[in-house]
């Protein structure tokens, strides 16, 4: 039976530490900044051709290969690329953040803990395997959907706010965005964080937990490159399926993660 | 001590990590009050005896007893309750001395008077009370090993377990926290487990002690009683005159098993002998003032810790 408060007590305990960690905390705050509210601002600014977009790999492909009919009608040229980009382009760039930020916390979290000496008092206390590994997903989850969530909100100030006098009215958040944001970004950041605890027993620092966000990272690169090669196009029907592959993904790791997880092991290898 | 009910009991305990064989065939038992330390050199098993002590870890065959109940994979949680361990791990660096103690309170389900109560006590026994706002990493190395033993008392355990408590500690602050371990064992009837390679300042706080070397366990037993049964012997240090040395040997040469002797610096000379019990020892003064020689010193040269640890373990182990 698992006992919140240890649970409670465990993340107010993590949450304490993240807090005063400058290092961890210095990323999570200016990369989603740059990827929500930096770059978008210079693409409506400047609009969706010159420099801002050549100097990103893909846009000028994307532009070319965007299909008809998927940018409102009446928008002009300039408009309508502005819009394909803040709307189609930068979905699957804006699923860095949670990934990002899970991977962060659950870095310092799981192997932190185990890389600064500290988890062998923990395990001598009464908390139990599952409520620590539910603690510690936890305190990895919320603040990954804290982030992205506030990011969703900049983001949608940003396009709306500023993208007013090119569109005429509010064009975020779309249905598309608004699965990517309340339906993957979780399930990536559970995946993320998945990867990070079944990866635990056997990193032994934070940097080589933090690399194995590169297996998260791909997809979604390849879904950006998708997009810009015109292959698939990242709207609500591909991100309905993509939620999918994800439950599963998650499910499936979820069950490798927690018979995995085992105190001895982690203990002779500190 | 027999009679002593056992709070610890390991019998034939052996563990094996991979191909390694860390602990071997290890028995040992200590009883409620008791100070045991367990003595070796680095690697010899000693923390690896700990977690299985504690039930961290599962023996690869023998038993552990905690409080007369069999430690299994079911019973540790609920046996690691009534225990305290200081292991050799960290603190929270980035938290506070006070927030460190709180949270440990916390996990073992203090209600927070009780806590807050505690932490000041256990804060004013180390005299740390100034620091409890502290972040644990502004502090000393001392103040730190302070904390983390703190941690491990919070909770008032029946049964408090350290990891090398003065590693890496000056001989000042080593000394200052052996004497306020004295003053732990003092006011509770705490049993406690001391795991260590530094001997300074034991025979004070010790009652038994374990010998463990290549994860095999030398020796176990009471202090006193293990040194005796090594030196069975009375060795004695007499300071007398510097021209009696050669007449002294021949008296005292009837009532000793061993006698020898050698000249010192300020006009004096120093025999020594060892008795075949404690009695001899007053028979031994009388012949020698009887002869007329002047006495102005005798001592009994008695073996320590360090001296049985050096003979199981070897010279240059420690």
């Amino acid at each position: 039976m698992m006992r919140t408060r240890h649970i409670r007590t465990v993340m107010r305990k993590d949450f304490l530490e993240l807090l005063r960690n400058k290092k961890a905390l210095a990323p999570l705050v200016v990369v989603p900044l740059l990827l929500v509210a930096v770059l978008p601002t210079l693409f409506i600014l400047v609009g969706g051709s010159g420099p801002v977009a050549k100097s990103i790999n893909g846009i000028s492909q994307f532009l070319e290969n965007l299909p008809t009919g998927t940018t409102p009608a009446g928008l002009s040229e300039q408009a309508q690329a502005v819009y394909a980009i803040v709307i189609f382009f930068f979905a699957p760039i804006y699923l860095l953040v949670p990934v990002m930020v899970a991977n962060v916390t659950a870095s310092s979290s799981f192997v932190g803990e185990k890389e600064r000496r500290t988890l062998e008092g923990l395990f001598y206390t009464p908390v139990s395997d599952s409520e620590l590994v539910t603690a510690k997903i936890l305190v990895s989850f919320l603040p990954a959907m804290g982030v992205s969530w506030v990011a969703f909100v900049i983001y949608g100030v940003v396009v709306n706010g500023l993208g007013y006098h090119l569109f005429g009215e509010l064009v975020f958040p779309t249905v598309t965005w608004l699965i990517t944001a309340f339906v993957i970004a979780p399930l990536i950041s559970i995946f993320a964080i998945e990867l990070v605890v079944a990866m635990s027993q056997r990193a032994s620092t934070m940097q080589s937990a933090q690399g194995l966000s590169v297996i998260v990272v791909l997809p979604v690169v390849g879904l950006v490159v998708s997009q810009a090669s015109g292959a698939v196009m990242f709207n609500s029907g591909v991100a309905l399926i993509i939620a999918a592959v994800l439950v599963v993904i998650d499910a499936v790791l979820f069950r490798v993660m927690v018979h995995r997880f085992h105190r001895e092991r982690m203990l002779v290898t500190l | 001590m027999s009679e002593e009910p056992m709070v610890i009991e390991a019998s034939t305990v052996s563990k094996r990590i991979g191909t390694r064989d860390i602990v071997s065939d290890l028995s040992l038992s200590v009883g409620r009050g008791r100070a045991f330390a367990l003595l070796g050199p680095n690697g010899a098993g000693k923390t690896t005896t700990v977690r299985l002590l504690t039930g961290m870890l599962a023996p690869t065959s023998g038993d552990v007893r905690l409080f007369g109940k069999a430690l299994t994979r079911s019973s540790s949680d609920r046996l690691r309750q009534r225990i305290g361990v200081q292991t050799d791990g960290n603190t929270y660096e980035q938290l506070t001395v006070e927030e460190n103690l709180d949270i440990w309170g916390d996990l073992y389900g203090m209600p927070a008077p009780r806590r807050a109560a505690r932490i000041d006590e256990l804060l004013e026994l180390f005299r740390m009370g100034s620091r409890k706002g502290s972040v644990v990493s502004t502090l000393s190395k001392g103040m730190r090993q302070k904390v983390a033993i703190a941690r491990a008392m919070l909770r008032e355990p029946e049964v408090l377990f350290l990891d090398e408590p003065t590693a890496g500690l000056d001989p000042e602050a080593s000394a200052d926290l052996l004497e306020h371990l004295r003053a732990v064992i003092e006011r509770r009837d705490t049993t406690m487990v001391i795991c260590t390679h530094q001997l300074q300042g034991l025979e004070e706080l010790v009652d038994d002690i374990g010998i463990i070397k290549g994860g095999r366990l030398l020796e176990s037993g009471p202090t006193d009683a293990l040194i005796n049964a090594r030196w069975p012997d009375h060795d004695y240090e007499v300071v007398i005159g510097r021209n009696d040395l050669e007449r002294a040997l021949q008296v005292v040469g009837p009532l000793v098993m061993r006698a020898e002797g050698q000249p010192l610096d300020e006009g004096c000379s120093r025999l020594q002998v060892t008795l075949g019990a404690v009695s001899a020892a007053p028979r031994l003064v009388a012949e020698l003032v009887g002869a007329g020689m002047h006495v102005f010193e005798v001592t009994r040269a008695r073996r320590s810790i360090r001296d049985l640890y050096f003979a199981n373990v070897g010279e240059g182990a420690a």
